[in-house]
């Protein structure tokens, strides 16, 4: 069984979680309770990120287990909770014939605001996401990345509490990657929604997200809070001298919690919260050691991910 | 339209009521559609055959007018239900266009490019969807048959009075359940039409098929058995066989109203079913 618990007002609940698609298991029993404002879903292509998301909207049905979104029971009052989802899908999903503030109008409509609300909103959203001037322009007529940045307006308009976004960088050049990128950060310092983002780009899900997931053939290999990791990594240090010090270096095993020396020259220090890289410095010219590398390295979540796909079939 | 916030914010107001969410699809549908100036012209040239109905029957008891125009009340005959049966045809045939023109722009455009997970992650489900649109035909349908064909029928009542409704009020309840029952036949299967065909000139060309082409291989299954067996997959003579029983006139097929009405039915739960296949926002890869 895979078993992730966290916050004490948990946005998505999944209770032994299965899905079968044409017969064949897709999920396999998902335990979580993910409370984070910024959730990345981790895997590689098949593991099962973009089927756990159209399950939570209702468009495939678990073959076993319960999902609640907000509170509120799939079985029950799915429908109803959908009022408070966006959702960006990974694909190109658009009505070509429409104009961008029509598109993103019908959505907010059809997320419940009342028609002027709609509208308002609808302009605000597309002025937000950077189509403010291309917003009487129909959607055929959209490049991919403006058609991205359109999918993120319908996915916010009416002011979700949990957005879905599948991929959003996908398809975007630099630019528009780091806009996108942009866009998710604001919203989640606003702190008002809480994301739940899926991708298999590492580096995106780095800079966004504050917890994460990492699913594995249907099955959720390892969970991983990134904001205490990177708090707990912050002061891990690897060191290269030029030359060998006997003198330096134990005067860093004075100065460090742990001290692992790897050779003559190089170690590898965690440093406590009272000292700081410069006091390493400090110290290195107080016994004349000349520092030839000094690298501040944390457990990235590559080496996270790499680990979680090494492992088997199992928990975390 | 002035725009005084460019930035994102929760939305903490008043919702609308999640029961009529469809209504909100038919809307956006109903704009796209009259947004063709050309279909806007069509729609309005479909309706001539009623307002032309409610001309002469006003005519006919306007004997000054009539005096005026060198006619006397017997110009056109008496109004018989054959009058009405004429009008019920000229009515259905522009009608059968309007839906040939609109439904396949209705779920083609929405499937074409992926945007109905768009529709489905929201407070709506895959029928009120296809209430929503199934809405467009009715009310784009309803002012040019049975809404047309009542108020001519009250018009003709008022003018003829002593109890003329009375006697006559068969040919009410024929536009009211012929149109309608032709109405929801032709919607549901032009919207099934148009889920799997997403190329509008094919699907109209499919539709076309489906009422015409398969009119002639039932004659031909007719020919080849000798009997009227044919007769129940042609949608066509079925509809007319019902409409004719609701006058009391002659109908054209040998088999039972039944049978007809069967036909109809069936022809209604093949394109749900159609449409329950098709409409989904992922389809499983088995």
């Amino acid at each position: 069984m895979n078993s992730v618990g966290r916050t004490p007002e948990p946005v998505i609940e999944l209770e032994g979680l299965s899905v079968r698609l044409g017969g064949r298991p897709v999920l396999h029993d998902l335990n979580a309770s993910l409370g984070g404002r910024a959730i990345g879903l981790l895997g590689p292509n098949g593991a099962g990120k973009t089927t756990l998301l159209r399950t939570l909207l209702e468009f495939y049905q678990p073959s076993a287990g319960v999902a609640r979104i907000l509170g509120q029971s799939l079985d029950n009052g799915g429908k109803l909770v959908r009022g408070d989802i966006g959702y960006m899908p990974e694909s190109e999903a658009h009505i070509a014939n429409l104009t961008a503030i029509r598109f993103v109008r019908l959505m907010g409509e059809l997320s419940g605001l009342p028609p002027d609300t709609a509208l308002e909103r609808s302009h605000e959203a597309l002025f937000y996401v950077g189509l403010g001037e291309a917003r009487y322009r129909k959607l055929g007529t959209f490049s991919t990345g403006m058609k991205q940045m359109a999918k993120l307006a319908q996915a916010i308009v009416h002011g979700p509490r949990l957005l879905m976004l599948d991929e959003p960088t996908n398809g975007l050049d630099p630019p528009g990657r780091k806009r996108m990128l942009d866009l998710i950060t604001d919203i989640r310092d606003r702190g008002e929604t809480t994301m739940l983002i899926s991708s298999h780009l590492l580096a995106d899900v780095e800079s966004v997200c504050d917890e994460v997931i990492i699913l594995k053939n249907g099955r959720i290999v390892a969970r991983c809070d990134l904001e205490a990791e990177r708090r707990a990594n912050r002061a891990f240090v690897e060191l290269e001298l030029q030359h060998p010090s006997e003198e330096f270096s134990l005067a860093v095993q004075e100065l460090a919690s742990e001290v692992a020396i790897v050779s003559e020259l190089r170690m590898k220090i965690v440093l406590p919260d009272a000292v700081t890289v410069r006091d390493l410095y400090a110290a290195a010219e107080r016994h004349g050691a000349s520092i030839r590398r000094l690298d501040c390295k944390r457990d990235s979540l590559q080496d996270i991910f790499l680990r979680a796909m090494e492992a088997d079939n199992g928990g975390v | 339209m002035a725009v005084y916030e460019r930035e994102w914010r929760r939305y903490e107001g008043p919702i609308t009521p999640i029961r009529m969410r469809f209504l909100v699809v038919t809307r956006f549908a109903l704009g796209e559609v009259f947004s063709s100036r050309l279909f806007t012209a069509f729609y309005v040239l479909s309706l001539l055959p009623s307002l032309l109905a409610l001309f002469l029957i006003y005519l006919r008891h306007n004997v000054s007018l009539l005096e005026q125009m060198g006619l006397t009340q017997e110009f056109m005959g008496a109004l018989t239900m054959t009058f009405f049966q004429l009008l019920f045809s000229w009515q259905a045939v522009p009608a059968f266009f309007i839906a040939l023109i609109v439904s396949p722009s209705l779920i083609a455009a929405d499937l074409s490019n992926s945007a109905l997970p768009l529709y489905l992650a929201r407070p709506i489900d895959r029928r009120d969807y296809v209430i929503g649109k199934m809405a467009v035909l009715f009310l784009l349908l309803s002012p040019v048959t049975w809404i047309a064909g009542l108020l001519i029928f009250a018009l003709q009542s008022y003018l003829e009075g002593g109890g003329w409704w009375l006697e006559n009020y068969r040919i009410a309840l024929a536009y009211l359940v012929g149109h309608l029952s032709w109405i929801v036949v032709i919607s549901l299967l032009s919207l099934a039409v148009s889920a799997w065909v997403r190329y509008k000139p094919v699907a109209r060309g499919a539709l076309f098929g489906v009422l015409f082409i398969l009119s002639g291989f039932s004659e031909a299954v007719n020919g080849i058995t000798g009997s009227s067996v044919g007769d129940l997959m042609n949608l066509s003579k079925a509809m007319v066989s019902v409409v004719q029983h609701l006058f009391g006139g002659f109908s054209p097929s040998r088999l039972p109203v039944t049978a007809n009405w069967a036909t109809l039915i069936g022809t209604s739960i093949i394109s749900i079913w159609l449409l329950n296949r098709k409409l989904r926002a992922h389809e499983e890869v088995r």
